[in-house]
C-alpha cells in the first residue's frame, strides 16, 4: 500500500508541467544563449543625470522642474506598469481583453476624484478654477480628430503617451512614428483656421458641475464610469459564461 | 508533446499575442509554443492571454528586452 | 554588481507593477499637476509648435497662421526646448521611460522589421498628429485630462477614439501584419 502511494507521488511528481517545461528549457539553454548584461549601472548614472538635470532646469524656473519631475514621472510609471491606452481601446476588438480598458476607467475615476476636489475648492474660494483650459469646445472637430487619432494609434502602435513611453525603450518604430506624428500636428495646425471657423467657433464647451453642480457632475460621472466598468468586465469573460 | 517555436521578434504589438492565438489552434493537447518576443506589452498580454484560456505558461527573460514564453496546450 | 539580484530591487524595479497601480500613481501625478501647473497632463501640445521651430530655424515664419496668431501660440513660438513647460515634460516622459527601462535592464534598440512597420508608423503618425490637434489633445490631453476636469468633449473624443481604434484594427489585420 505505502509503496503504491510511493509510485503514486513520484509518477504524479514527473508529470506536473514545470518538470516537462524545465527539460524541454534545459535543452534551449544548453544551446549558446548570449549571456544577459546587467544595465543596473547604465540606469544608476541616468537617475544621478536625471536629478542633475532637474536641479539645473529649476535653477532657471520652478515650473520647468516641475514639468521635467512629473514628466518623468509619468513616463517611469508607465513603462513600470506597461500601460497603454491604445490597447485599452484595441484590445476589446481583436483580442477580447478588457484589462487595459478597467484599468484606464479607474485611472478616470481616482483622477476625477482628485480634479473635482481641486476644482471645487478653487471656485468657493472664488479662485480661477484649475484645468479649464481642457474643457474644449464640442464639435465635428472633436469627433474627426478623435476618429483619425484613434485609427493612427492602432496602426502605429502606440498613442501619444505610448509613443513617447516606446522611444524610451528603444522601439526604432515609434521613432519613425513621432517624426510623422510632428509633420500632421504642423499640418493641422495649419488648418486650424479653417476647423475653427467651420467648426470649433460654434461648438459648446460643456463642464458637467456647469450642468449637475459640483455633487452631481462627480457622481454623475463616476456612475458612468462605473457602468462603462461592468460592460468591459462582461466583455472580458464573456466567453466564459457560455 | 511536440514543442513549436513562434518568432515574433521585431513584430510590432500586438501581433505576438494575434499570431500566438492563431498558431495554438494549430496545436495539439499537451504540445507546448514557446514564442520568442522583444515586445513588453507582449510580455503582458500573451501570459494574460494563455491564463484565460487555462493554459500552463511561464516566461523566461533570455535577454535584455527579450523572452521566451512557454505555453502548454493543456486542454 | 548584484543589486539588480535584491529580491526588493526586483519587486521595485523589475517586476512589473500592476495596472492599477498604474491607475493610481498616474492619479497622483495628474494631481500633482493641476496642483503646481493650473493645468493637467497633455502630449501633443507642444508638437505643432516643434514643427514651427524647425521651419524657422530654415528662416521660414508661420506668424501668419491662424493657429500661432493667439498670444500663447506667439509666446511659443518664442521659446526653445528647454524653455517651453510642456516640451520639458515629453522629454522628461521619454527619459523616464528610458530609467525603469535600464533599471529592470530591459533595454534594446529595436529595429523596424519591414516596409509595412514604416507604412504603419508614417500613416499612423499623421493621423495621430492631425487628429490630436483638431481635437485639442490626445489619448491623456483631450481624453485623460478632458474626462477627469469632468468636460464632456472628453467622453466625446473616448467615444469616436474608440471608434477610431475599431477601423485602425480592422485595417491593421487587412493591410499591416502577414
Amino acid at each position: 500500500m505505502a509503496e503504491e502511494a510511493v509510485k503514486k507521488i513520484v509518477d504524479e511528481t514527473e508529470a506536473t508541467p514545470s518538470s516537462r517545461r524545465s527539460s524541454s528549457r534545459s535543452s534551449r539553454r544548453s544551446t549558446a544563449r548570449k549571456p544577459k548584461k546587467d544595465q543596473t549601472l547604465q540606469g544608476l548614472i541616468l537617475l544621478v543625470l536625471v536629478i542633475a538635470f532637474g536641479i539645473y532646469l529649476a535653477t532657471i524656473s520652478a515650473t520647468i522642474g516641475i514639468f521635467w519631475l512629473t514628466g518623468i514621472a509619468f513616463g517611469f510609471i508607465l513603462r513600470r506598469t506597461n500601460f497603454c491606452f491604445t490597447a485599452s481601446m484595441r484590445d476589446p476588438i481583436m483580442t477580447g481583453s478588457t484589462s487595459l480598458t478597467r484599468a484606464v476607467l479607474i485611472a478616470l475615476a481616482i483622477t476625477s476624484i482628485g480634479f473635482v476636489a481641486v476644482q471645487y475648492g478653487a471656485s468657493i474660494k472664488g479662485l480661477p478654477v484649475p484645468g479649464m483650459g481642457f474643457v474644449v469646445p464640442i464639435s465635428f472637430a472633436t469627433v474627426a480628430g478623435a476618429f483619425l487619432f484613434g485609427i493612427g494609434m492602432v496602426l502605429a502602435g502606440g498613442c501619444a503617451s505610448g509613443t513617447l513611453m516606446r522611444i524610451g525603450e528603444g522601439f526604432g518604430m515609434q521613432m519613425l512614428s513621432i517624426v510623422f506624428f510632428v509633420i500632421g500636428s504642423f499640418w493641422a495646425a495649419r488648418d486650424m483656421g479653417w476647423w475653427t471657423l467651420n467648426f470649433i467657433s460654434n461648438g459648446p464647451r460643456l463642464h458637467l458641475p456647469e450642468i449637475f453642480g459640483w455633487t452631481g457632475a462627480i457622481t454623475v460621472q463616476l456612475v458612468f464610469i462605473a457602468v462603462l466598468y461592468i460592460l468591459a468586465d462582461r466583455w472580458e469573460n464573456r466567453n466564459q459564461e457560455l | 508533446m511536440a514543442e513549436f517555436e513562434l518568432d515574433c521578434l521585431g513584430e510590432a504589438c500586438p501581433i505576438p499575442l494575434v499570431k500566438t492565438e492563431k498558431k495554438m489552434q494549430e496545436l495539439d493537447v499537451g504540445d507546448t509554443l514557446i514564442v520568442m518576443i522583444d515586445h513588453s506589452c507582449a510580455l503582458k498580454n500573451v501570459p494574460e492571454w494563455a491564463r484565460k484560456n487555462n493554459y500552463d505558461v511561464e516566461v523566461e527573460e533570455v535577454g535584455e528586452s527579450e523572452w521566451e514564453i512557454f505555453i502548454d496546450k493543456t486542454a | 554588481m548584484k543589486l539588480s539580484s535584491n529580491k526588493y530591487y526586483q519587486a521595485w524595479f523589475k517586476n512589473p507593477w500592476t495596472y492599477v497601480t498604474g491607475a493610481i500613481l498616474l492619479s497622483i501625478f495628474q494631481l500633482v499637476t493641476i496642483a503646481t501647473t493650473d493645468g493637467a497632463w497633455g502630449v501633443t501640445g507642444p508638437f505643432a509648435v516643434w514643427g514651427a521651430w524647425v521651419v524657422q530655424a530654415f528662416g521660414g515664419s508661420v506668424d501668419h497662421w491662424y493657429f500661432f496668431s493667439t498670444e500663447s501660440g506667439r509666446a511659443a513660438l518664442d521659446r526653445t526646448f528647454l524653455t517651453d513647460p510642456a516640451s520639458v515634460r515629453n522629454l522628461g516622459v521619454i527619459i523616464g521611460a528610458l530609467l525603469a527601462t535600464l533599471l529592470a535592464s530591459q533595454f534594446k534598440f529595436k529595429k523596424i522589421k519591414n516596409l509595412r512597420q514604416v507604412g504603419a508608423a508614417v500613416f499612423g503618425g499623421l493621423l495621430m498628429g492631425y487628429g490630436s490637434r483638431i481635437a485639442f489633445g490626445c489619448n491623456i490631453g483631450a481624453l485623460y485630462s478632458g474626462i477627469s476636469n469632468l468636460s464632456v468633449s472628453g467622453w466625446v473624443f473616448a467615444l469616436f477614439m474608440f471608434a477610431g481604434a475599431f477601423v485602425g484594427s480592422k485595417l491593421l489585420v487587412k493591410y499591416f501584419m502577414q
